[in-house]
């Protein structure tokens, strides 16, 4: 086969029908849910997850053996960058970070209890990887875990746990062997959020959502819990976070940007258009999104390969959450002063606001995931083979 | 959708890159470069080994010109002297014409060697002032000739009877007066007086070459920037200060991982336009995307080498020279940034198939 960059007629098929579907599920109310809960969820987000699942999408592209529909996973890839564009709520790092850690390293036990209430979203996974002083230098992370009995026995501390506190569960990184090598004596521990022990407090931010901090204070889960082998934990949270920084890469929302600003622009009560500077600028910002898309578009296709992205899924984060950066600061300018206005303004903003509102969230994606800066350091090292 | 290089593509790949890398010697590019001339022993073996094939044929599995940039991109990788991607894009055109397949069997040897005349003297695609009379006799000026010195015929874009054509001319009918350009590849300014000049095509083939020019030219962008990298990543690994490699340095590898960044968004970007044009779309925005891509990146990423090689990128005995400056000479050609960015700014208020 030759190389084509078109899509088959069966993914323009499918997204056609997603497309139709989400027309239709797409009401003020459940993107108020949405935006009221962080993708956490309530009960208009579980019909519509439902009815995802309904069609069989949600796991489309997990394999036969587990419920899944065994597709390529190209129908994933734009499954994502759909719901990304449209702004709808689809699991989010549940779905395209933590579904794919328990396919790989997961118990059979653990793939039956968790994976059917992931894709019938019933069940929303948080993130507890950073501590106070465990950062980008995660391995040195210090909440640990001590087998009594049948149990573990968490006590510590995690932060920029978002989520936490609509969610079910913690994926938690601990400390199981304090002896050992940094990296060697950490394990991944699935927490129920309902345990006796933990404390989730919220920390607000500038995007007006909110993260949390949450505590762990004589945790006990049962020893199953455990995702993996004990102390085999660190390569599981590589895997998750490559996973994490391939969806990071998604193109869905920044084009979404792209589209409303043209679309402004356009309108009859902006008007700008016919200005060659504004043309020349948007020009250049669909340049820059062409670009990004062909980064993200290289990882979708080497995973549907089989493949594992590494220094492709660094290089895609970077560009696509440079460009969120960019694309709503250069939007804002050209939108003038009324750029800084927020959808809640009097008579509302341009593009509901959405340049603004990307403005105060962008930062969160150059850092989250793995900083851009380690990022660069993976491109140079696993893709260039410099030294360490 | 398929984004791999077949097998055959992949070994293709290999052996061209083989071939060259025994065949054409810097040093001697070097030499040629300061005479101002090409590589016509280089030429001679191409056609002899088969490669020169790769411009006429139809390609096996319709993959044409996938093959035809793969070349490319290898030729610019190694800075050969040949007016291999001139020839290709004159090819498409001669091959309507070409029944009986002579033309075509001239090329492929080597023989027939046509380069691309469009150009004037005002830097714009839709000026095209040279005029053919009604027996055929062709007058004007075309500036930027690549190899027209060199070549046996030039293809020219003029008006009979005010409608556009592309004219075959004996080059030399024409009189070539060379250019010196900061790529340091044949180019020359050709003036025509009354020459015999032979119809060969209409104005939907003089904008087909100009699609299929700027994807293969963003494609010689994308060699030299891929050159470029590679060898500042060895300098990197061997280049020693403060005791270590400089390599182990953030800051360099961080300006490593930007070039493969910009390097990898672009090459994709001109293999989306080829294979776009390969299906038979002539959609300009495409082309166009990849060329101000591949142009604004270059004298980038090449910079960036620079930055990394310091003193030692700028000798002349440092091969980095060759990449740099050809780079930005292939940015300015056949549409710069600011051209290619204002076909898609033309085009900003239809609507975009991102996902």
């Amino acid at each position: 086969m030759i190389v084509d960059f078109r899509w088959s007629p069966e993914h323009v098929d499918f997204r056609e029908n997603l497309r139709a579907f989400i027309r239709d599920w797409r009401t003020p109310e459940l993107l108020q849910e949405y935006a009221e809960t962080y993708g956490g969820g309530g009960e208009r987000i579980g019909a519509f997850h439902r009815a995802i699942d309904e069609r069989g999408w949600m796991r489309m592209c997990w394999p036969v053996e587990v419920g899944g529909g065994g597709r390529d996973t190209l129908y994933q890839y734009i499954f994502v960058e759909e719901m990304e564009y449209w702004g709808m709520p689809y699991g989010n790092l549940t779905f395209t970070s933590i579904a794919p850690s328990i396919l790989a390293f997961g118990s059979e036990a653990q793939k039956q209890q968790y994976l059917p209430g992931i894709y019938r979203g019933e069940l929303c996974f948080a993130l507890g990887y950073s501590e106070p002083n465990a950062g980008t230098d995660l391995a040195s992370l210090r909440t640990q875990a001590t087998r009594e009995g049948d149990e573990w026995v968490i006590q510590g501390q995690k932060i920029w746990t978002s989520l936490a506190d609509v969610s079910t569960h913690i994926w938690l990184a601990v400390r199981t062997d304090p002896s050992a090598s940094k990296h060697g004596g950490i394990s991944i521990i699935i927490v129920p959020t309902d345990t006796p022990g933990v404390t989730i407090r919220p920390l607000h931010t500038m995007y007006g959502g909110h993260t949390n901090e949450t505590f762990y204070d004589d945790v006990r889960v049962p020893l199953d819990h455990v995702v993996g082998e004990v102390n085999q934990g660190w390569p599981i949270i590589m895997h998750a976070l490559n996973h994490e920084r391939v969806a990071l890469a998604a193109t869905g929302a920044l084009a979404r940007i792209y589209d409303q600003l043209v679309d402004h622009l356009a309108s009859e009560k902006a008007d700008r258009l016919s200005d060659p500077v504004v043309r020349r600028s948007l020009a250049e910002l669909q340049l820059e999104l062409r670009e990004h898309r062909a980064l993200a578009l290289r990882n979708a296709w080497i995973i549907a390969q089989g493949g594992t992205p590494i220094s492709e899924a660094s290089m895609a984060k970077i560009s696509g959450t440079e460009l969120r950066s960019g694309l709503a600061n250069r939007a804002m300018d050209l939108l003038g002063r009324a750029g800084g206005l927020s959808a809640d303004s009097l008579d509302g903003a341009p593009m509901d606001g959405r340049a603004e509102f990307n403005f105060r969230l962008s930062p969160i994606f150059r850092f989250g995931g793995g900083t851009n800066e380690v990022m660069r350091d993976i491109v140079a090292a696993a893709g260039l083979g410099l030294p360490r | 959708m398929n984004l791999d290089l077949t097998e055959t593509q992949r070994l293709m790949q290999e052996s061209l890159g083989g071939f060259l890398e025994a065949h054409v010697s810097l040093d001697q590019v070097r030499d040629l470069e300061r005479n101002q001339g090409w590589d016509k022993a280089l030429w001679k073996k191409l056609a002899e080994q088969g490669w020169l094939e790769l411009v006429i044929r139809d390609g096996c599995e319709g993959a044409d010109l996938v093959d035809l940039s793969l070349a490319v991109e290898c030729l610019s990788r190694r800075a050969a002297l040949v007016p291999f991607m001139e020839v290709a894009v004159c090819s498409r055109v001669l091959r309507a014409s070409d029944a009986d397949g002579a033309t075509r069997s001239k090329i492929a040897e080597g023989d027939l060697v046509v380069t691309p005349a469009l150009l004037e003297a005002v830097d714009d695609w839709n000026r095209i002032e040279a005029k053919v009379t009604s027996a055929g006799r062709l007058s004007g000026a075309k500036h930027f000739v690549d190899y027209g010195a060199e070549a046996t015929h030039h293809l020219v874009a003029a008006k009979q009877d005010g409608e556009m054509g592309l004219f075959l001319v004996d080059a030399n009918n024409a009189r070539c007066e060379p250019l010196k350009t900061i790529g340091r590849t044949p180019s020359c300014q050709a003036t025509y007086e009354a020459v015999p000049a032979e119809r060969v095509a209409g104005e939907e083939a003089f904008i087909d070459m100009i699609l299929l020019g700027r994807s293969l030219a963003a494609l010689q962008c994308v060699g030299a920037m891929e050159e470029a990298l590679e060898k500042t990543v060895q300098y990197a690994r061997l280049r020693e200060q403060f005791g270590q490699p400089i390599g182990r340095f953030q800051a360099v590898r961080h300006h490593c991982s930007d070039m493969a960044i910009r390097i990898a968004s672009s090459r994709d970007l001109c293999f989306e336009a080829i294979s776009a044009l390969q299906a038979g779309n002539r959609d300009p925005l495409r082309p166009a995307a990849a060329k101000a891509s591949a142009s604004r990146a270059a004298p980038e990423v090449l910079m960036l080498a620079h930055q990394i090689h310091g003193g030692n990128g700028v000798i002349e005995e440092n091969d980095l020279y060759f990449f740099t400056l050809r780079g930005k000479e292939r940015s300015l050609a056949w549409g710069t940034v600011d051209e290619c960015l204002e076909v898609i700014g033309e085009r900003v208020d239809q609507p975009v198939d991102w996902l």
